[in-house]
């Protein structure tokens, strides 16, 4: 989230595309009803009439994976209408800079593609740069070449009728939650974007996302309270996981994990530092060389040091993509030894998981670690399977649950809160940490005796503790960053001593030359000389009473509740709403007041160090074109790859940088349904959690599915009949919803129904059944390749698999 | 008795302000795990929308009934939370021979079940239909809701209300429904002019604010009259032969019992079944 969980009480209008809050995240409601009390209105979109449609203002149906349609809509609304906030467009976004003129978007695709590989050449997307190697901008927004123009032009074919019948939106419908949301590019007011797997899970998933900065972009919404893009993240944990870096594609705190041809720690830096010449760009990710040398002295310790590249040489280089389907992919043709699913349970959670469940029997060895008994571990007694046959070694480890533990979480919202553990773990079971540790350990004291390359492990640091439960405060400390020699440091007019040992206060002091150790740069400031941040409970608002309580828990970056914030004030310091200020510049006292802002320098104005707001990219304004995507610097519409529909937009009929795998199918006669899976509030993921709890079972007892009224007569069936859904991938038996929230959708004239599926499920646990992702394809997001759950094709059929 | 007049604005009450409840049932977990009330076995949803369990009953004594239908070609998906209402002058206390039920002075409807004789009074007086008999058990007992009295005892608020993210606000009586009447002013076009429980069956300690009709949510038609004065005056001239009856009845019911649990102990425990129907 660009903001929190409590500012969405501030919002005048909020729009949940491609996400469910009242189901999937409850407690949201407790600030979105607080939001419809002052007035606020509340959008759902979303193919099924859910929970939170029932609480909207507004609701508008849309076909499974045609968002960007639905967005770019929206987009070309507020263009063709003037609604922009226009001082934040061209002062904050990049919407004055010029492209250069071989730029060129044609029948669906963008320049400098290569049909071979599936690849663009991003560089030709390049901005043009003047004499002093700054891009060329024109701030009246007139040139034909800026990106503005650029925008307009390329969104001027998202018309409301084309739109509509791209995504089976009745047209009233989609009027009103435009004309609702896009009112908010007033200053005065503040529109928020919730998002979840409904945008992120799909071929375009990346391209989703940038389809709602675009339009908050363009409406003045990002830095503001209420306002933002914010993704609510599936599970409490699951933002930690992302900073400390769980993905195969970056370290912690978001540095890039090194490629197979950043050969040393200088080729390394050179490749993923960003440079700009622009003085008045903050440039942040410029500080990547603090970042990295100081997450290098947490992990090797005193072993790294300037002259061995602070043991750059031990990290993996990768070449290629390591996702959870190229891995899952890699299983199945017996290139993986061994398995440790921590907290995870791919036999159900992963697309197409009947093949994963096949896969896990080519491994020597499997660990999971987990609650329960889950999908995974038991995979080799799983229906229809003979254990015999199966050689793959299972150790089950019992974890602890996050009660029996002491730790931090780390919600949507960015902030870190530190739990303490309620009572003892049941029977053996451990804490992750402790597993870990003895896993470090023990690899530690088996490479000591040799090894084809032992160093990596054997030269870890690894100082938790002395006792037989790692100290968790000791890896937070670790986490934080603290000094490794006496350091004198001076910034601005202040002279700051440190001794050895002291905690690093915040990650503007942290250092290239081994002088920091810093296990996550962005929680720098969470645990300091005066404790640990995390562990606060003052829940004292500030004056502004707009819900930030900066003393409850800490949040990252450096405590700013509100990223961006910088863009809630003009080029002078002065909010934009002063009813709902973020920050203020306050002209006597010549400093910010209010949240912590997005950097420490004066308002953009100022001549000498004024800078801009959007600090994370080079050029230091909002991305209305995007300079280093995979599949193009605006989103454009491209069909699911299993889709009941043609492209209207364009000849290109899916993303055209993402390889369609082999069992794909788009045979209408045999599939002619749209397949969608989802979550249940009463269950918790992959069920792991859940599906063993006696009250949580109570409630939702088994696998279903749900269907239409209309479907439903058309087949024969009616509700509580056992049916099955097939896709290319394999069937699912389920028992039938038969329910009014759920309708066809109009596919250019043609009605294609749906059908919703939960994947919870399994064979292991008290609840249980099938699970939707069975039949979900395994292809992926060009940028990131989250798989695409959300749109396939399938067919229903009255009685079970055995009928 | 009605003829005394009472203050009930200082009692504890619960203001559940439908519009708002999202379906999550994290009271009807919470509760459960509060009073630790056993799951009931359930198979597919027994309701509309995804509503389960089937009834309240002695391990449910919350549940949220799901509406999922169309009205005008629009759709409604909406939720109705079942609880004891915690009248102000419950009758089930009115006709309990013994004295089981109390209405305390915080508000709540307490039930004492050393006291209670098995008679089921309580069961045919109220008219929410809420006191449920412990069929499954030998010696069974009458259980209901018990408004979390031993939290509010220690100054926490009930396990529902606790739990819940936006519907159930709690507190007094009188500031309840001073908060439920301004929301109503405040956004007229969105709520039902009429609070639920502020004169039902002479007023009750829970309010509901809806924007649906109440019977369409699944709401009892009850009379405003304190249910107390129906009953009060024919019962009270018979207190011995209601105890025998009473007795009697609790006899009759053990074995009536007594087969299905000898049935039930010889097979799993958990293989009961005979999932009850849904009652409307």
């Amino acid at each position: 989230m660009t903001n929190h969980w409590i500012d969405l009480k501030n919002a005048d209008a909020i729009l949940a595309i491609g996400c469910n809050p009242a189901e999937n995240h409850p407690i949201s409601f407790k600030w979105i009803e607080q939001a419809m009390d002052n007035g606020g209105k509340l959008l759902a979109v979303d193919p099924r009439f859910t929970r939170t449609a029932s609480k909207a203002d507004h609701y508008a149906q849309i076909r499974p994976g045609t968002d960007i349609a639905y967005l770019g809509g929206m987009i070309n609304y507020t263009l063709q209408n003037n609604l922009t906030h226009q001082e934040y467009v061209v002062e904050y976004t990049n919407a004055s800079f010029i492209v250069n003129d071989k730029f060129d978007f044609n029948e669906g695709l963008f320049c400098a593609f290569d049909d071979a590989e599936k690849t663009y050449d991003a560089k030709a997307w390049a901005y043009e740069v003047d004499g002093a190697g700054l891009p060329k901008r024109d701030k009246s927004l007139q040139d034909p070449r800026c990106v503005y123009q650029q925008l307009k032009k390329h969104y001027s074919r998202y018309t409301i009728d084309m739109v509509c019948s791209i995504t089976g939106t009745n047209k009233e419908d989609y009027l009103a939650v435009a004309k609702a949301f896009c009112a908010t590019g007033r200053p005065d007011k503040a529109g928020t974007i919730l998002y979840a797997m409904g945008i992120t899970q799909s071929t375009h998933g990346t391209q989703n996302v940038r389809a709602t900065a675009m339009l908050q972009m363009l409406l003045g919404n990002i830095g503001i309270a209420g306002g933002g893009v914010n993704a609510l993240r599936g599970e409490s944990n699951v933002q930690g996981s992302t900073d400390y870096g769980l993905l195969f594609h970056i370290l912690p705190g978001y540095l890039k994990s090194p490629e197979f041809d950043n050969v040393d720690l200088k080729g390394y830096l050179e490749k993923w530092t960003p440079k700009t010449k622009d003085k008045k760009s903050a440039n942040w990710w410029g500080n990547t060389p603090k970042y990295t040398v100081s997450l290098l002295k947490a992990w090797y310790g005193d072993n790294a040091t300037k002259e061995n590249d602070f043991c750059y040489d031990y990290l993996p280089k990768r070449s290629g993509n390591y996702s959870f389907m190229k891995l899952m992919e890699k299983m199945g043709k017996g290139e993986l030894q061994g398995l440790v699913c921590m907290g995870q349970n791919p036999a159900v959670g992963g697309p197409d998981s009947l093949k994963t469940r096949e896969a896990l029997a080519k491994l020597d060895w499997l660990v999971t670690v987990d609650l329960w008994e889950t999908e995974t571990s038991i995979f080799w007694k799983r229906p229809g399977v003979n254990p015999k046959e199966i050689k793959t070694e299972v150790f089950m480890l019992p974890a602890a649950s996050s009660i029996e533990k002491e730790g931090s979480i780390s919600n949507s919202g960015r902030w870190a809160q530190w739990r303490y553990k309620a009572v003892e773990p049941v029977g053996d079971s451990k804490t992750d940490l402790w597993i870990i540790d003895q896993f470090a350990k023990r690899l530690k004291k088996s490479y000591e005796k040799g090894g084809v390359f032992p160093e990596p492990i054997t030269k870890l640091a690894w100082n938790y503790g002395q006792g037989e439960e790692p100290e968790v405060q000791l890896v937070a400390k670790e986490i934080n960053g603290y000094f490794t020699k006496d350091m004198t440091i001076v910034d601005k007019d202040k002279t700051l001593e440190f001794k050895k040992g002291d905690q690093v206060p915040m990650f503007k002091y942290l250092q290239d030359d081994g002088s920091t150790v810093s296990g996550c740069w962005i929680y720098c400031g969470s645990f300091t000389k005066d404790g640990n941040q995390m562990a606060r409970r003052d829940a004292t608002d500030l004056p502004n009473g707009l819900g930030m309580f900066p003393k409850w828990a800490w949040c990252w970056p450096v405590n700013r509740r509100i990223i961006y914030n910088r863009a809630s004030v003009n080029p002078d310091g002065v909010p934009f709403n002063p009813k709902r200020a973020v920050i203020a510049w306050d002209l006597l006292e010549k400093k910010w007041k209010g949240d912590v802002p997005d950097g420490p320098w004066p308002p953009m104005k100022d001549d000498k160090e004024g800078k801009y707001p959007f600090i994370m990219v080079p050029e230091g304004h909002g991305r209305l074109y995007a300079l280093d995507l995979k599949d193009g610097p605006f989103p454009e519409h491209y069909e699911p790859i299993e889709s009941p529909a043609r492209n209207l937009m364009s000849k290109v009929q899916t993303n055209p940088a993402v390889k369609v795998p082999a069992n794909m199918s788009n045979d209408m006669a045999k599939y002619p349904f749209v397949g969608t899976t989802y979550r249940m509030t009463e269950h918790w993921q992959a069920g792991a959690m859940t599906r063993s709890l006696p009250w949580l079972v109570e409630l939702v007892p088994s696998m279903f599915v749900e269907i239409s009224e209309t479907l439903a007569k058309t087949k024969g069936i009616s509700n509580g009949d056992l049916v099955r859904v097939t896709s290319m991938r394999g069937t699912v038996e389920a028992k039938a919803l038969v329910t009014a929230r759920l309708k066809p959708f109009n596919v250019q004239g043609k009605l294609v129904e749906q059908v919703g599926l939960p994947w919870h499920f399994g064979y292991a646990g008290v609840a249980k059944g099938d699970s939707g992702n069975v039949l979900t394809p395994s292809v992926g997001c060009a940028n990131t390749s989250i798989p695409e759950f959300k749109a396939f094709l399938c067919n229903i059929e009255k009685g079970g698999k055995r009928a | 008795m009605s003829e005394i007049t009472t203050d009930y604005s200082k009692n504890k009450a619960f203001l559940i302000d439908m519009t708002k409840c999202t379906g999550c049932r994290g009271c009807q977990v919470a509760c459960k795990q509060w009073n630790q009330l056993d799951a009931e076995k359930t198979e597919f949803f027994t309701g509309e929308g995804y509503q389960n369990p089937p009834l309240m009953s002695e391990h449910t004594f919350t549940r949220i009934k799901f509406r999922d239908y169309q009205k005008n070609g629009q759709n409604e998906f909406a939720f109705y939370k079942e609880m004891c209402m915690h009248c102000n002058e419950p009758a089930c206390a009115s006709v309990c021979p013994v004295g089981a039920f109390k209405k305390t002075k915080e508000g709540p409807v307490t039930y004492d079940a050393k006291r209670c004789i098995g008679c089921r009074f309580c069961m045919v007086a109220c008219p929410f239909g809420v006191p449920k008999y412990e069929w499954s058990k030998a010696l069974p007992l009458v259980r209901k809701c018990t408004g979390c009295y031993s939290r509010i005892k220690e100054g926490q608020k009930p396990a529902c209300a606790t739990t819940c993210p936006a519907a159930i606000t709690y507190g007094n009586r009188g500031d309840l429904i001073k908060e439920a009447s301004k929301r109503i002013a405040s956004r007229p076009e969105k709520y039902l002019k009429k609070l639920y429980g502020e004169e039902e069956a002479g007023g009750t300690s829970v309010i509901y604010l809806t924007a649906l009709p109440f019977d369409e949510l699944g709401f009892k038609h009850v009379t405003k009259r304190p249910l107390p004065s129906y009953t009060w005056q024919a019962l009270r001239l018979v207190p011995g032969i209601f105890l025998t009856v009473g007795g009697s009845l609790s006899l009759l019911s053990w074995f009536t019992h007594r087969k299905e649990r000898l049935k039930k102990e010889a097979e799993q425990r958990d293989a009961s079944g005979n999932a009850p129907k849904e009652e409307s």
